[in-house]
């Protein structure tokens, strides 16, 4: 120490060495290195403290992403818990073009996995969009792959994919859905509120080559749509389309339509079209595939309309049951047209005009009637109204204003010529008949009996009336004997209508058959439908009842539905039915 | 051994414990950094083999070889530097122009500063901030008479700087031009250059970097990015604007160690030029108040040693510490002005933290004279003879 003081005051005595390394000049670049730190120390707090709101939201704006998590569509699943519609989770591979820089063997690579061409994929990684889609809906495995090259600005989510484990047998209800999700047909559409899921999302970092770093903020979980159990029986789908198809093929039939339909709840339990499509494979698919036509397409619907007519002038008490219409000569001229049987009877009884299905006897009952009370009664029926099933595309049909009507209107419509009906229409209808008297709404979904609530048409009398009738149709001297279902009673009305082309009554004809059993206590209603059957065979009674009785049938016995027959069947000559 | 361990009277420290230990922490810390900041490129590179680990290993390397050098440096008497000092500047200068022979220097992102060694890069314009020190302490030791006089002390340094200049701003290495002026002038002042001289040249050197500025585009982009990077934040401003969300993105304390975003491919030169910026997110506003005062203190010690060597009529190792100062404090300033869009941005390290080989040698070199200066000082001051 003592010799440290002794240099330094040496040192400071010394003028020249002052002059020399003069120290404030020392002290002033020290001084001005720490300030400059000093406003380093500032401009950071500035940063990192003050301004950094401003700082982060550039940030976020550059790697904060928001991304959707998909959510599940529901299933749709028949009365029984059988599967008719299911999403499966796929892969979607997309690229952002300007990150996705690959080598020629990556390039090789991830062409192979997409199964597309090199070339194509060049070319869309060329696209100057910030973001594409590779390839949508690949299966998972082959996603694994393509995620394992790590191929820089290619990434995946994932997409579920509807699959229709039964096809075409359910392909008009069940519908479809578009590659977004969303349902275009059938009950996809119908009850597409309930069905569709709700993506969540999740807010998260990505670094620059897309790579998710980590998750900021909270996690909104993604809602999966419900499922769907429909009113509808997988078996009894199955016996009703394949019954159709094959009756289709026999007739050489254009198209046809079925439905049934169980009477005490208003449940549709089948409903199938011909020509159908697979809802897996919707490539090359036409208009005319696509139609539900038992709810979009509006026909004539011929003589399973006479019921209706028939228990109206039973109902205003115009008629009792056994009243004699004079059907001879089989002609009838009102003003410049005139309605004909196909084969002329006699004077028959009010039953007989349904047994022996006769257009001139039924206009005669119709003369009875006042217009309006004819038009109110079609209304209630609900002829002419959207069945509201919820279905796409569903028609009204025709029915017009009864001040308009003229009088040959009015006996055409007694047999279903002039009004125009879709075959649900027509099914549910025929609820009145199976019901005594009282028609209810029809039912998509599984519905316990007696919930929806119906209005009443006709008189539980009157209703027992015509039903005798409908099961004379289908005994020997009916139209129908093919209509006859073993150990069943069975009620119901062939239907051969005269096509309309272009305004003209052609000699092209839609064949149909409704009817429910066990007569006893209706159960089923089943409405078939056949149009132009070009085999030879052209009558409801030939065509239609046929399918009528096998899928009544095995419908019945399906639900254990007990017997109220004999199981021998009454055979006869079945005469032709009237037009 | 047992009786020194039990002395209440601790021998006194061979060299200032403080230097030592401010430069310890800088270059452990810079090695965690520069690891943190670059694992993720090298994982993602293709040139890296995919090694998490590669630039770490190799920065780790560049330490040891930075110690065997420290080592080395520190066994010279200042003397000895002195002596060879302008050997040293004409080395430098030699190797600088070898860099721009054509077939010898290498290329990176359209700079020329670098030989290749092997194995390794050589960046002479590292090692000529040191002998910029060394030759420019020797210069004003030897001119110290005459300081007062234009021509005979301040026009051949002036000389020798422009030559070493344009070498370098041929390369172009812009930072390490200005940080070699920057040793120059401030060994010179403190040296007693006469005041007026040094105003009248500090005028003329700020007119020069502003024609620079306006001549060349590339400088001049450079200098719009700073001024406002949001104008073209993904352009000019792209870096800088990354290394701007760094900071606001590290608040108070940081991300957390490893946790920074923008070092995932974002912010450019992550681990070298803009290390403080992957510091300021992970570490947070502390982390850069640390690492500002561990420089801070360095500068200090350098000063305070200088100081101390003044006392003792050691004018040559009194300018080299002041000079090592001035180098470390001034390129810490830069490099970290920039990180903070307050300069600029040119191609300068963040002293004895970046990645970069001939960088931290160089820096280690430095350190070690500077640690001899204070190892001397301490000698003579115990009445020892060196």
């Amino acid at each position: 120490m003592r010799l440290k003081g002794r240099l330094a005051h040496r040192f400071a005595e010394s003028p020249v060495l002052l002059l020399r390394l003069p120290a404030w000049r020392s002290r002033m670049v020290a001084l001005l290195i720490i300030a400059a730190f000093a406003a380093l120390i500032g401009r950071s707090f500035y940063l990192q403290v003050l301004n950094n709101d401003f700082l982060q939201e550039k940030g976020d704006s550059r790697y904060r992403r928001d991304l959707e998590i998909s959510a599940s569509r529901g299933r749709i699943s028949d009365r029984n818990g059988d599967i008719l519609a299911v999403s499966t989770p796929m892969k979607s591979i997309w690229a952002i073009p300007a990150d996705a820089r690959l080598s020629p063997e990556q390039s090789q690579q991830l062409a192979r996995l997409l199964e597309t061409d090199p070339k194509e994929l060049a070319r869309k990684l060329a696209s100057d969009k910030s973001f594409i889609f590779l390839h949508r809906q690949i299966p998972p495995e082959t996603a694994e792959k393509i995620a394992a090259l790590k191929l820089p600005g290619i990434g995946q989510n994932t997409e579920y994919r509807r699959y229709y484990p039964t096809g075409e047998m359910t392909a008009h209800m069940v519908g479809f859905t578009g590659i977004d999700g969303k349902g275009l047909e059938g009950v996809e559409l119908a009850f597409q509120n309930q069905l569709l899921g709700h993506p969540g999302s999740r807010s998260v970092i990505k670094d620059r080559r897309g790579q998710i770093v980590e998750d900021v903020g909270s996690i909104r979980p993604p809602q999966d749509g419900e499922d769907i159990r429909l009113a509808l029986d997988s078996k009894i789908q199955y016996l009703a389309y394949s019954q159709l198809k094959q009756a289709i093929e026999q007739n050489r039939a254009k198209a046809g339509g079925i439905a049934v339909i169980d009477a005490r709840s208003g449940e549709v339990l089948a409903l199938a079209n011909w020509p159908t499509y697979n809802p897996n494979n919707r490539e090359s698919l036409s208009g005319g595939q696509l139609r539900n036509r038992a709810v979009t397409d509006a026909f004539e619907p011929g003589s399973t309309l006479k019921p209706f007519t028939i228990a109206l002038a039973l109902e205003k008490g115009r008629v009792r049951f056994d009243t004699q219409i004079d059907c001879a000569p089989g002609k009838l001229t009102i003003g410049t047209a005139t309605i004909s049987d196909s084969h002329p009877h006699g004077p028959l009884t009010v039953a007989q005009v349904i047994q022996k299905s006769s257009n001139v006897g039924a206009a005669k009952i119709a003369a009875m009637l006042a217009p309006q009370e004819m038009w109110d009664m079609f209304d209630e029926v609900g002829f002419g109204q959207v069945p509201e099933l919820g279905f796409p595309g569903e028609v009204t049909g025709r029915l017009r204003p009864w001040k308009r009507w003229r009088p040959i209107e009015q006996a055409t419509m007694s047999y279903g010529h002039g009004i125009s009906v879709s075959l649900i229409q027509l099914a549910r209808a025929y609820t009145v008949f199976a019901r005594d008297g009282e028609l209810i709404p029809l039912s998509l979904t599984r519905q316990e009996p007696g919930v929806l609530k119906g209005t009443q048409v006709f008189s539980p009398q009157t209703v027992r009336e015509v039903r005798a009738m409908l099961e004379m149709a289908v005994l020997p001297g009916g139209t129908a004997l093919k209509a006859q279902v073993p150990g069943y009673r069975v009620a119901g009305k062939t239907g051969t209508a005269h096509k309309l082309e272009g305004g003209v009554y052609a000699d092209r004809y839609v064949a149909s058959f409704v009817g429910m059993a066990p007569a006893t206590e209706p159960r089923l209603i089943v409405a078939v439908m056949i149009d132009e059957p070009s085999a030879g065979k052209y009558y409801g009674g030939e065509v239609a009842a046929p399918v009528f009785s096998s899928v009544m049938g095995a419908a019945l016995r399906t639900l254990g539905v007990p017997a109220d027959a004999s199981v021998r069947v009454a055979t006869g000559d079945a005469e032709k039915e009237s037009l | 051994m047992l009786r020194t361990w039990e002395s209440p009277v601790r021998a006194p420290a061979e060299v200032d414990p403080m230097l030592l230990w401010s430069a310890l922490i800088l270059l452990v810390a810079g090695m965690v950094m520069v690891y943190s900041a670059s694992i993720a490129i090298a994982e993602g590179g293709r040139f890296t083999g995919h090694q998490p680990t590669y630039f770490l290993v190799r920065h780790a390397v560049f330490l040891c070889i930075g110690l065997v050098a420290a080592i080395a440096a520190f066994q010279l008497p200042l003397k000895t530097w002195q002596e060879i000092s302008p050997w040293l500047f004409v080395a430098g200068f030699a190797l600088l122009a070898l860099v721009l022979v054509p077939g010898l220097g290498r290329d990176v992102n359209g700079a020329r500063r670098w030989l290749p060694l092997g194995v390794a890069n050589l960046q002479p314009s590292e090692l000529m901030k040191l002998f910029a020190v060394l030759y420019a302490a020797d210069y004003t030791v030897r001119k110290m008479p005459h300081m007062g006089d234009l021509k005979k002390a301040f026009l051949p340094m002036a000389g020798a700087m422009v030559a070493v200049g344009v070498l370098l701003l041929k390369e172009p290495d812009f930072g390490a031009f200005v940080v070699i002026i920057a040793i120059a002038m401030g060994i010179l002042f403190l040296g007693g250059m006469r005041a007026r001289l040094f105003a009248i040249l500090i005028v003329l050197l700020l007119v020069a970097f502003a024609a620079m500025i306006i001549v060349s585009p590339y400088r001049r982009d450079r200098i719009f990015g700073f001024m406002d990077p949001w104008s073209d934040a993904f352009g000019r401003g792209y870096q800088l604007s990354h290394a701007l969300i760094a900071f606001g993105r590290g608040e108070f304390f940081g991300v957390g160690l490893g946790a920074s975003v923008e070092k995932l491919f974002y912010l450019p030169e992550a681990h070298t030029d803009f290390l403080l910026a992957v510091i300021a997110e992970e570490l947070g506003f502390f982390g850069v108040v640390a690492v500002i005062a561990l420089f801070a203190l360095i500068v200090q010690r350098a000063f305070a040693i200088g100081q101390q060597a003044v006392t003792l009529d050691r004018l040559y190792p009194a300018l080299v510490a002041q000079g090592i100062g001035i180098w470390l404090g001034v390129q810490a300033f830069i490099n970290m002005g920039v990180n903070m869009g307050l300069l600029p941005t040119k191609g300068l390290t963040l002293p004895l933290m970046s990645f970069g080989g001939s960088g931290i040698v160089a820096n280690c070199a430095a350190l070690a004279i500077l640690l001899r200066v204070d190892w001397e000082n301490r000698q003579l001051m115990r009445g020892a003879k060196l």
